[in-house]
């Protein structure tokens, strides 16, 4: 049981490189906004998608997570 | 371990809603497929409400708001397109609302229809063979299957690996983030019934579903786009 | 959870393409109808405007041609008046100036027939005088003396009578 619960916990470890790539895409999105302020549309698209794909790897780990609480533990 | 029997009863359900007498048990529907039909109903429904009795002058508020709405939405789909693609605008958009009915249907306490798999494999093989259709109408199918060599030859598996990496990867991704919404909505639901959930559900339910929803639409029109170019 | 099934897969394949085909006809479709309709009669009605303005601005070339054919008119009309008017200024100069001439000559000879008739009146009195003095020295017996009187007041009556 508390082996599962460490492999889960490592599963949500992937927040960590989401968390840090949306940090980072936000602050240069941020920076650019601030550059060409006109460009505002464009970038926040941009930002929009980038997000959404770093954010996939920490739904991957999530789902790995529960599935290794639902059928291991 | 209450918990775990929340999830259990969320993710280990048995999913299939008719089952049909014959094929054993290989012809049955999923409750996503008769959800799908229900919101088509309605979707159609709304349509044929909003569009009938359509005037050239004198238009109502109503006429009027769904002018602006097919215009608005084309444009989106023809600007995430670029121009040469905007054939596709139309499965774009019907994706979109496919997308965005299903997403937004756990506000109405049933399980989301791309929580199931099925669903977002499906997705996922149509936005792909879409692209490739696209590709080869655009540049015939001798110039498809040079594409597959651009820029250089040496990324040619790459390219052909894509193919599988990217219908994977959009299927995974809004099945993933369907997953995870439903799950923590189901959790914060199981912890405090009443109330406290309303906030979360309006950011996964409604925020992330038509997230979701515009991204695997963006992207399957990123890929359009590209192989039409 | 993860049970994937052929079936299912190709049912929602099929919802997508009910849901493509019932966007695209009734959806776009009747929109569209109605937007190409729209288009349609903007485009006529641009067309006749466009038409219209073609023809205000044959119009509006005529009038201005006609305008200009006006000015022409009433220059050369003015010009003509002008002339008239120094015709007739001429002719009335001219008419004066004859006049003129002609007054000046009936008074030349008016003069001259003036002072012929006032040469023929003092030759007239000058016989008289002459004949009154002739007969006067007839009458009177005379001296030298006399005779010379007589003369130097005969001569002063005709100098008096010039």
């Amino acid at each position: 049981m508390s082996l599962t619960a460490i492999g889960a916990a490592i599963a949500a470890f992937t927040g960590l490189g989401a968390g840090l790539g949306i940090g980072i895409a936000t602050a240069k999105a941020t920076d650019a906004v601030a550059r060409q302020p006109e460009a505002d549309g464009k970038i926040m698209k941009l930002l929009l998608l980038g997000c959404a794909l770093a954010e996939a790897t920490a739904i991957y780990g999530f789902v790995v997570a529960i599935m290794i609480i639902l059928f291991l533990g | 371990m209450e918990i775990k029997e929340v999830l259990k009863e969320l993710l280990l359900e048995d999913k299939t809603l008719i089952h049909m007498p014959f094929g054993n048990g290989n012809c049955d529907f999923n409750k996503s497929i008769v959800l799908s039909w229900v919101f088509i109903l309605v979707v159609f429904i709304l349509i044929l409400i909003f569009t009938h009795n359509m005037k050239v002058h004198n238009i109502s508020k109503r006429q009027a708001a769904v002018e602006g709405f097919v215009l608005w939405i084309r444009g989106l789909a023809v600007g995430m397109l670029g121009e040469e693609g905007k054939d596709y605008a139309t499965y774009i958009i019907s994706v979109l609302v496919f997308l965005a009915c299903s997403n937004v249907m756990g506000l109405f306490g049933v399980v989301p229809p791309t929580m199931d798999l099925n669903v977002t494999v499906a997705l996922a093989l149509v936005s792909i063979v879409m692209v490739e259709v696209a590709g080869i109408r655009s540049k015939g199918v001798k110039g498809w299957a040079k594409a597959f060599a651009q820029p250089m030859a040496v990324i040619a598996p790459m390219n052909v690996l894509e193919l599988a990496i990217r219908p994977l990867s959009l299927c995974m991704r809004l099945f993933g983030n369907i997953l995870g919404a439903t799950v923590i909505m189901e959790l914060l639901k199981h912890l405090i019934p009443v109330g406290f959930p309303v906030p979360f559900s309006l950011y996964f339910d409604i925020f992330d579903g038509l997230i979701q929803a515009y991204v695997f639409v963006f992207l399957t029109s990123l890929y359009i786009k590209e192989a039409v170019e | 959870m993860l049970n994937v099934n052929l079936w299912n897969i190709l049912w929602t394949v099929v919802n997508l393409l009910i849901l493509y085909f019932l966007i695209k006809k009734f959806l776009f479709g009747r929109v569209d109808e109605i937007l190409e309709k729209r288009r349609a009669e903007v485009e006529e009605a641009s067309k006749a405007a466009d038409e219209m303005i073609e023809e205000a601005k044959k119009a509006k070339a005529e009038y201005q041609q006609r305008i200009e054919l006006a000015d022409e008119e009433k220059e050369q009309i003015l010009a003509d008046i002008k002339k008239q008017g120094y015709d007739e200024y001429e002719r009335i100069v001219g008419e004066a100036r004859k006049k003129g001439e002609q007054i000046v000559t009936e008074a030349r000879h008016n003069a001259e027939v003036e002072n012929e008739r006032a040469k023929e009146v003092y030759a007239a009195q000058l016989a008289d005088m002459v004949v009154e003095a002739a007969s006067k020295i007839a009458a009177t017996k005379h001296s030298t003396a006399q005779d010379r009187e007589l003369y130097d007041k005969f001569i002063n009556e005709a100098g008096a009578g010039k």
